[in-house]
């Protein structure tokens, strides 16, 4: 039986699973959600993660970034190489994909502030 | 005493030091394992009739001093230069020595080794401008004091520095005395004013004085100035007369043949100067050293003040400290006391303590609590919770505990302006006219030397928009928005202002180095919203990356490049 | 088209004039903004930075708005979204501006500000002070040592890394495990920078759980508790840093010291409300939650000016400034000067603070939002509202952590009563 501190929201609720029968079983949960992390964290656990781009605008030498949707823990840091291999060179607004299907993983890297569409100002 | 007596004195308290004579100087040799003991012998060597000086080589057992800090950078931008006067060192001494120099046609080359002027003693002390009070008559520390405090307001005028004369309260605990007014006629009528102020008028001017102050002895003479702003404005006003400053310039070497210095080695190349100022702080004994003219030893003495916010600032108006019945005579400093700053900001302290480290800024543990301890029986209301920031100092202290200002003695072009300590701040404008004044005289033996008709003695600061009116500061911001665009919220400092300072003829585009000139970081967030945005405006301003920003000195960063990919112009 | 008239023209009594000034852009300011406007104030909204967002624009991590907006969003997006409502409804507001001086005068509020277009004012019924906080530095935390560079509070370190695209180290320890430090060591790691361990002096963490969960135990980053930071080694740069165990009265074991090098100290030892301006109005603030005394409406006890977001008190969610923040706007909105008496609010020793501090006599909407924290953990406790000993309301707690504020609604109806109210926890 394994005791988990569930992130999903900030219940912060504090789980137990166990396997029943071969069936995950899970208590402690206030939601839905909470069961589904649960579960997922003995079996594959999840997570998002959030960096930033490299761009050519001197206004903004890096924009924020975060993948679309949660992606295997174990592939974290390969993800966070391919995210610090982008140079953006185009204004793009929020949502803009800067990686489409990262790794094959069907989760884009997703822009994730609108200040290179923000008027430029030069100063000096 | 006579050198056959000091050895016996001395042998009794330390056998295994050696006493000699060298070149008129008491010469002191062996190793001791306690600092104090190592000064101590150098105290009782002094003798002012007798010895030049004292030379103390006792090594402290099982301590190997640390090397000198120097630039890690090497270049041959000074190499093969021929310079008239060369001074080492950019605090006050050498500083207001240069400009000085500015009024004669020669050519003055200031290097310092540091990444900024003021770097050490000199940008390390609390500003006090002081009147000569305790200081022994025939020193020359009080022969310059008495002089040179009337005069300070004059040149703090010409540099455009701000001065304050805020008077000083020492204060007793015990009534008046009919001694004490003696004492206060006595200092009055050798040039320092002094009165004594009753219970009475010290609780209408400083209210939140504990009530247990009985009288004070009171110099209206006394005042405050930023000491690295005053180095910095020298310094500038010599630029602007026609001198060279060279910062993160180290001296390696010093080569000498016969009587003379032919040349000094740096880390930026062999210099040929034609006469060389000594005005190196806390290494002045090693430079002498190496110019084969050293009759003197520094040994450092350090201490640590610490910094209220400026909300405290109306809970004193005076200079002042309390003067306790016992006193210490091996205590050399006042104490420590409370000094209201040109900022505004209260701070108390400095402690003291030998220290066989010359450059060692770190604060000892427990040098608060000693400090606030004696400070908060004068003002109670004191508390450790607004204290903002702190610094340490160090005192090149000679053994004689006065300035050496002296030409060389074998060696004939040099000129010494070291041991300089408190009031070494006040007393500088004063000393650097001595000083110039001796090297000029050197150096008319080997050429012609002449005015400088154009000196301007004159030099002028950038505006300070939040010192000025809504119309004048919307009228500067008409011509130029940046600045209107305020970077530093607690100290409200524009972009523009901080432009101007990386405009100025001696450029340090270091965070600190903005700092001390602007002020952004020194109020109560301590450059926690603005220390990047001033990152910025240097890279922009400079044209380098970020992560080639300098906090201090030139070879530390402040950040380091990311792991991302990097755009490839 | 915004017509700011110069200081001097001031006299000619051609300044204009709005319903509600709000100064500071960030979450609070914009969903003050917002909700006054949409109250029918006429409002003017004063940031001092060049963009509008608050620190959401550096807090890049997710996480934010799974109340407000049920998504777990970034800082920029959750700013963003009040961002364009703000832009859509066309609300007047400068940027690059820092506001200098605020005086009263009769029943007017005037607002002297420094922007690139010169020294300008403006003159207010109302104003909404959403000024955000500062973080707590190393002097006031009396580190011994040297003071070199390489000490970052890690809001700092967080503008480095996210805005200037730079790193403010390669290898790191973090004091305090408050939320910021926490999201640091995660953000740090996931750059490439090798974070030693977060030191906590208290026995317990300071953030967030799900943060030490999501930031700490997700990347091996060690937490210990009961430790600190004595002393620092470095003169220009930071070199190492020594820690050491501390004892129940916070005190350094001696025997306990260990040296670490690193590169950088990064800093998460508290965040300070942001009260200048409110101090200089005369805004009474309260000690415990360093933000001024508030009544249901956010108004602070200086008839006229209302608060908001972290300025107000520290908030863990952003959720939580832009409810509030929308309660004040509309609050400003709807003010008419009249004279109104009031019930004080109090809570016991076992809780940090109780937000607001006093409740008017006539409540106007319909229910009243609490806010308070727990001083020490607790387990299955019941926090009790009473007012003349009377329990007005009562909810039973799991857990409370210091580091998680809470919320309780409760009926206007219920607190219309002549008394003062106290926060009580019982215990068993």
């Amino acid at each position: 039986m394994k005791e988990l501190t569930c992130i999903v929201c900030p219940n912060s609720c504090s789980l137990k699973i166990e396997k029943v029968n071969d069936v995950w079983v899970v208590t402690g949960n206030k939601c839905k959600r909470g069961e589904k992390f649960a579960i997922n964290e003995m079996t594959c656990p999840m997570r998002t993660i959030s960096s930033t781009v490299r761009t050519t605008f001197p206004d903004a030498p890096v924009v924020p970034v975060r993948v679309s949707a949660e992606i295997p823990k174990d592939k974290i840091f390969d993800v966070m190489e391919e995210i610090n291999k982008v140079i953006l060179d185009k204004r793009v607004k929020r949502g803009y994909k800067v990686i489409s299907s990262c790794l094959g993983l069907n989760v884009d890297v997703i822009v994730t502030s609108n200040i290179l569409i923000e008027k430029v100002e030069i100063h000096e | 005493m006579k050198i056959k007596t000091l050895q016996r004195k001395i042998k009794k308290l330390y056998p295994s030091v050696v006493v000699d004579t060298k070149d008129g100087c008491v010469h002191l040799t062996g190793t001791l394992d306690n600092r104090d003991d190592i000064v101590n012998a150098g105290y009782m060597s002094v003798d002012k009739k007798r010895y030049l000086g004292v030379l103390n080589d006792i090594k402290l057992k099982g301590f190997e001093e640390p090397k000198i800090r120097i630039p890690k950078t090497n270049d041959t931008t000074l190499d093969g230069l021929r310079v008239d006067c060369l001074v080492i060192g950019g605090g006050i001494s050498g500083t207001s020595i240069l400009r000085e120099l500015t009024r004669y046609n020669i050519s003055a080359l200031l290097v310092e080794k540091e990444s900024d002027l003021a770097m050490q003693a000199s940008g390390r002390n609390d500003g006090e401008v002081h009147p000569g009070v305790d200081l022994n008559k025939g020193s020359k520390k009080q022969y310059y004091v008495v002089r040179s405090n009337p005069e300070f307001g004059n040149i703090c005028k010409e540099l455009d520095v701000d001065f304050v004369r805020r008077g000083q309260y020492a204060c007793f605990d015990k009534p008046i005395n009919p001694l004490l007014k003696l004492y206060a006629k006595f200092r009055s009528m050798n040039g320092c004013p002094t009165t004594v102020a009753n219970k009475k008028e010290i609780e209408e001017k400083e209210t939140h004085f504990t009530k247990k102050v009985k009288c004070a002895i009171s110099n209206p003479q006394s005042g405050v100035v930023s000491p690295y702003e005053l180095t910095i404005a020298f310094a500038e006003n010599a630029v602007s007369n026609g001198a060279k400053v060279s910062l993160d310039t180290a001296i390696l070497d010093i080569e000498v043949k016969g009587d003379k210095i032919i040349s000094v080695k740096t880390n930026k190349g062999t210099i040929c100067p034609k006469v060389v100022i000594n005005a190196a702080g806390c290494f002045s004994d090693k430079i002498a050293d190496m110019a084969n003219d050293r009759f003197f030893t520094i040994h450092p003495r350090s201490g640590t003040d610490f910094i209220f916010d400026n909300k405290i600032s109306g809970q004193i108006n005076h200079i002042s400290s309390f003067v306790s019945a016992k006193k210490n005579k091996k205590k050399h400093s006042k104490g420590g006391g409370i000094v209201k700053t040109i900022d505004n900001n209260v701070l108390i302290g400095p402690n003291v303590y030998e220290t066989p480290y010359r450059e060692d800024y770190s604060v000892v543990a427990g040098s608060l609590d000693e400090i606030i301890k004696k400070q908060e029986r004068l003002l109670p209301s004191l508390n450790k919770k607004d204290i903002i920031a702190y610094f340490t100092g160090t005192r090149a202290a000679t053994y004689e505990e006065d300035f050496y200002i002296n030409k060389g003695r074998k060696t004939k072009n040099i000129v010494h302006c070291a041991g300089i300590q408190s009031p070494g701040l006040t007393t500088a404008p004063l000393v650097a006219k001595d000083v110039s004044k001796m090297a000029i005289e050197e150096l008319s033996e080997v050429m012609k030397v002449e005015e400088n008709k154009s000196f301007n003695p004159i030099r002028k600061k950038d505006p300070i928009l939040r010192k000025l009116s809504s119309e004048e500061r919307n009228a500067l911001i008409k011509k130029n928005p940046s600045y209107g665009r305020i970077v530093c919220r607690c100290e409200q400092i524009s972009e523009g202002e901080i432009i101007d300072c990386l405009n100025r003829n001696i450029k340090v585009p270091t965070i600190n180095g903005i700092k001390r000139r602007v002020r952004p970081g020194m109020g109560r967030c301590q450059g926690g919203f603005c220390m990047p945005l001033v990152a910025k405006i240097i890279s922009d301003h400079e044209k380098f990356n970020i992560y080639d920003v300098k906090g201090k000195q030139s070879d530390y960063p402040v950040t380091f490049k990311s792991n991302k990919r990097e755009n490839h112009d | 088209m915004i017509i700011q008239l110069p200081l001097n023209q001031i006299k000619e009594r051609t300044m204009i004039n709005y319903d509600t000034v709000v100064i500071g852009g960030g979450p609070a300011g914009l969903a003050s903004a917002i909700s006054a406007h949409n109250n029918g104030a006429k409002v003017f909204l004063i940031e001092r930075e060049a963009r509008l967002g608050g620190i959401l624009k550096q807090c890049i991590h997710d996480g934010f708005g799974l109340l407000y907006f049920n998504k777990k969003l970034s800082g920029p997006e959750y700013a963003q979204n009040f961002i364009d409502k703000f832009n859509e409804l066309k609300i007047e507001n400068t940027t690059n501006s820092f506001v200098t001086k605020i005086t009263k005068k009769d029943d007017q509020f005037l607002i002297e500000y420094v922007s690139e277009d010169g020294v300008k004012a403006v003159s207010s019924k109302t104003l909404i002070l959403s000024t955000g906080c500062r973080e707590r530095t190393s002097k006031q935390v009396f580190i011994n040592g040297t003071k070199p560079y390489g000490v970052f509070s890690a809001g700092t370190a967080q503008y480095f890394t996210n805005i200037l695209g730079v790193l403010p180290s390669k290898k790191c320890v973090i004091l305090g495990s408050g939320d910021i430090g926490l999201i640091m060591a995660r953000r740090l790691t996931l750059e490439g920078v090798k974070v030693f361990g977060v030191y906590e002096i208290l026995p317990s963490p300071s953030g967030l759980t799900r943060n030490i969960h999501q930031c700490l135990y997700d990347y091996n980053i060690p937490l210990h508790l009961s430790h600190t930071i004595t002393k620092l080694y470095g003169e220009n740069r930071l070199e190492a840093v020594e820690i050491a165990q501390v004892d129940e009265k916070m005190q350094p074991i001696k025997g306990t010291e260990e040296k670490i090098e690193c590169d950088a100290l990064i800093l998460s030892v508290g965040l300070l409300p942001e009260n200048e301006l409110a101090e200089s109005l005369g805004v009474p603030l309260d000690p415990k939650t360093r933000g001024p005394i508030v009544n249901e409406n956010y108004m602070t006890m200086v008839d006229g000016v209302f608060t908001c977001g972290n300025a107000m008190q520290v908030n863990d969610l952003v959720d939580y400034v832009s409810f509030t923040a929308e309660k004040a706007g509309q609050s400003a909105a709807k003010y008419k000067i009249k004279e109104q008496t009031y019930n004080n609010v109090e809570a016991s020793k076992d809780f940090e603070y109780v937000l607001p501090q006093r409740l008017s006599k006539n409540i106007e909407s319909e229910n009243v939002d609490f806010y308070f924290r727990t001083k020490k953990i607790e387990a299955k406790v019941q926090v009790q509202l009473l007012c003349n000993d009377k329990v007005i309301y009562s909810k039973t707690y799991q857990h409370l952590k210091p580091p998680e504020m809470e919320k309780i609604s409760i009926k206007s109806t219920d607190l219309m009563i002549n008394g003062d109210f106290k926060l009580i926890m019982k215990r068993g």
